[in-house]
């Protein structure tokens, strides 16, 4: 629209105008200078840089040209890389093949086959690709700090997305002191982290006296190690059963083990996702209760004159009309965990590194590499990987979920 | 350029939409017995959101013995653990850092950001949805992809223009712009109808003069928005304090806090006391704007 105007005047009187419309442009560009000076040097050119710094050693002499030697210390062999990433990408095409394969009536049973073949070989490809990696890496660490993230990730995100889902319905229902319970709910969002992380840690504290532990007790439930403990919570819980399953697997001949990182999280690491979530879930009721407002109240008036009863209601249309906002809060949730620090870190560092080995996640690996170990470099290659994961998780869940979220 | 439409098309309607039916809304407030459950449900979420607050509150207020029984209240409130924790921590110079670093932090991101937020909104310039673009796509970017060349640039390694490790300046200035305030920002101007800005031409005014007479004036809600979200941010900084702060001249309260804790050992009425001391002023602030602040989270979250 206002480049038509812009141009009809351009013909009536050119020399005029494009004086003003420079000195307009000049009042933009300065206008801005200020913001693009700030968030160029300090937001842009980082990330130009690191992807250079990354190609260089820097301990030992300075600068030394390596090429992508730190990147084959993260990874490991570039050939699991590939398999692992491309197979990655193939759930993207099975998900392609998939969906197209509704569109097609012909056939579509084929197309089908096709895509559950192209899943299944994704997954291989992912767990040779994987285990590749893992035995090639002289740098483990990263590879390590990757899963805990993801453990981390899929132990809060849709536990605190559905609490905070249920929460903000029930609070929808011109409830008495709505807003009291929302500030209330809202609390722990605003608090500073490290003010609450060092809460955290006193309540979750091994000593027996500490309210975790107390509340336990209440339950019949002996002391636990919490924060202090590195075994696996499935192993906390269940190690008779896990150990007999393994002698039994070990009875049958197979090599393999339930064990390390097939087990799931540590429970240090499962009391830092309590945290997240006490953090995090009253940010999500706040975001859905928006939501909620936008969902025009003539539906559910419809929907009871149809005599759906409250359940029905919920999930025929608050679940789906609501979905972009859950999209987006899953996208921002995955984006947080993988950048989440302070939490981590705080927690961490109250067990004097005690927990370090089941606790550190990737942004935990690169803080240290750089700042414990002061390798900057090594911590730059990392830091890059860490961005390309989730710049790919981003554009997979875009791919899933993105169609039906941007339509609704 | 689609997208952007779509977003502005959708904020704009949030915003038409979005307030009367609150208003309804509120109008049916009443209380059911069949609604009995529900309570029960937030309650028991309540208390847990509030649980750590008032184990914080209480163990704050315990001596140093009764912090090591099985006890939930302090027999009688050592008021004094406040100041003891206060002067052996030098939370008094924390403090004062943090207050002028938030404070410094939330008016450089207002300066920085109505500007850009008014000409990405209604100057037209050559490469400005580019440009625009560019600075939100800084929003993917995590932070410790950032810091570590960020790190580097602010010790002087990269620019020879001298460390700036321990300084205000480091703690602030790589804070005082980001995209997310000139979209917010710039969402908001969208919507300031055109006749306003030809009207004030035809008067003779200038952009600049257009910005701080109407536009601003318009926009205090969302500026109070900013504000507050700025405010939290930069109070509850944590990482980036830690990098650029060996000593304590202008350490702010939340690493301020942190070393106490490592220095504190088992003393954990005083770092209790810390950290109610760190929590309270982000409280009070929060208290008093409580619906701005959610309102604003809640329009300005739901911008996708």
């Amino acid at each position: 629209m206002a480049v038509t105007t812009t141009s009809k005047t351009q013909t009536s009187k050119p020399k005029r105008v494009s004086q003003r419309q420079m000195g307009e442009w000049l009042t933009g560009y300065l206008f801005i200078l200020p913001s693009v000076i700030v968030i160029g040097v300090f937001g842009l050119f980082p990330i130009i840089y690191a992807l250079y710094m990354s190609l260089f050693r820097r301990r030992v002499e300075p600068d030394r040209f390596i090429g992508l030697d730190n990147y084959t210390r993260i990874l490991g062999s570039w050939w699991g890389a590939l398999a692992f990433f491309g197979g990655l990408a193939l759930i993207l095409v099975a998900h392609w093949l998939w969906t197209d394969a509704f569109k097609r009536s012909e056939k579509a049973s084929v197309w089908r086959i096709l895509a559950s073949l192209v899943l299944l070989g994704s997954g291989v490809s992912i767990a040779l690709g994987w285990n590749l990696m893992m035995e090639a890496s002289r740098n483990g660490d990263f590879l390590q700090g990757l899963v805990r993230t993801v453990f981390y990730g899929f132990g809060s995100i849709p536990l605190q997305i559905s609490l905070a889902l249920v929460i903000a319905y029930m609070l929808f229902q011109k409830i008495k002191g709505q807003e009291l319970y929302r500030m209330l709910f809202f609390l722990p969002y605003v608090t500073p982290a490290v003010a609450g992380a060092v809460v955290f840690q006193v309540i979750f504290s091994p000593r027996e006296e500490r309210l975790a532990n107390q509340i336990a007790g209440f339950f019949g439930i002996a002391p636990q190690r919490w924060l202090f403990e590195n075994k696996p919570l499935l192993e906390v819980m269940f190690g008779g059963p896990i150990g007999r399953f393994n002698e039994w697997l070990a009875s049958t001949g197979a090599s393999w083990q339930w064990e390390g990182l097939w087990l799931g999280p540590s429970m240090a690491l499962v009391t830092i996702i309590f945290f997240g979530i006490w953090t995090y879930t009253g940010y999500n009721v706040v975001i859905f209760l928006a939501g909620l407002g936008n969902i025009p109240q003539n539906l559910y008036e419809a929907a009871e004159i149809d005599g759906a009863n409250g359940a029905q209601q919920f999930w025929n249309i608050t679940v789906p009309l609501l979905s972009p906002v859950t999209f987006y809060l899953t996208v921002l949730g995955f984006i947080g965990t993988f950048q989440a620090f302070t939490h981590l870190f705080v927690m961490r560092e109250a067990t004097n590194g005690f927990a370090r080995d089941s606790v550190d996640t990737a942004s935990l690996v690169i803080f240290d590499t750089f700042y414990k170990r002061n390798d900057f470099t090594l911590a730059a290659a990392q830091s890059i990987i860490l961005f390309a994961v989730i710049l790919l998780l981003t554009l997979m869940q875009n791919r899933f979920f993105g169609k039906g979220a941007t339509g609704g | 350029m689609d997208n952007a439409q779509d977003t502005r098309n959708a904020a704009v309607g949030a915003a038409t939409e979005a307030h009367p039916p609150k208003k309804r809304v509120r109008e049916q407030y009443e209380f059911k017995l069949t609604h009995l459950p529900i309570y029960f449900v937030l309650t028991v979420g309540a208390i847990i959101c509030l649980t750590p607050f008032l184990y914080m509150m209480s163990t704050s207020l315990m001596t140093l013995g009764e912090t090591i029984l099985k006890q939930l209240v302090p027999d009688v409130p050592q008021w004094g653990n406040y100041t003891e924790a206060w002067n052996e921590a030098d939370f008094s110079l924390y403090f004062r850092n943090s207050v002028i670093i938030t404070a410094l932090t939330i008016i450089g991101i207002i300066f920085t950001s109505v500007l850009a937020g008014y000409a990405f909104a209604r100057i037209e310039f050559p490469g400005r949805n580019l440009i625009f673009m560019l600075l939100l796509a800084t929003l993917m970017i995590p932070g410790t992809v950032t810091f570590i060349p960020n790190l580097l640039l602010i010790r002087g390694e990269i620019v020879p223009w001298g460390s700036w490790m321990n300084t205000l300046p480091a703690l602030t200035v790589p804070f005082m712009a980001n995209a997310f305030s000139i979209f917010l920002l710039r969402q908001f101007f969208m919507q300031i109808p055109r006749e306003l800005w030809d009207a004030a031409r035809i008067d003779g005014a200038g952009h600049l003069r257009f910005l701080t007479a109407v536009v601003i004036p318009m926009s205090r809600p969302v500026i109070m928005t900013v504000t507050l979200l700025t405010f939290v941010a930069a109070w509850n900084e944590f990482i980036w304090p830690l990098l650029v702060t060996t000593t304590s001249t202008w350490r702010p309260l939340g690493v301020g806090l942190y070393t106490f804790v490592t220095e504190a050992g088992p003393e954990t009425h005083l770092i209790m006391a810390g950290a109610v001391i760190t929590i309270i002023p982000v409280l009070i602030v929060y208290f008093i704007t409580q619906k701005f602040f959610t309102e604003g989270i809640a329009t300005s979250g739901l911008k996708g």
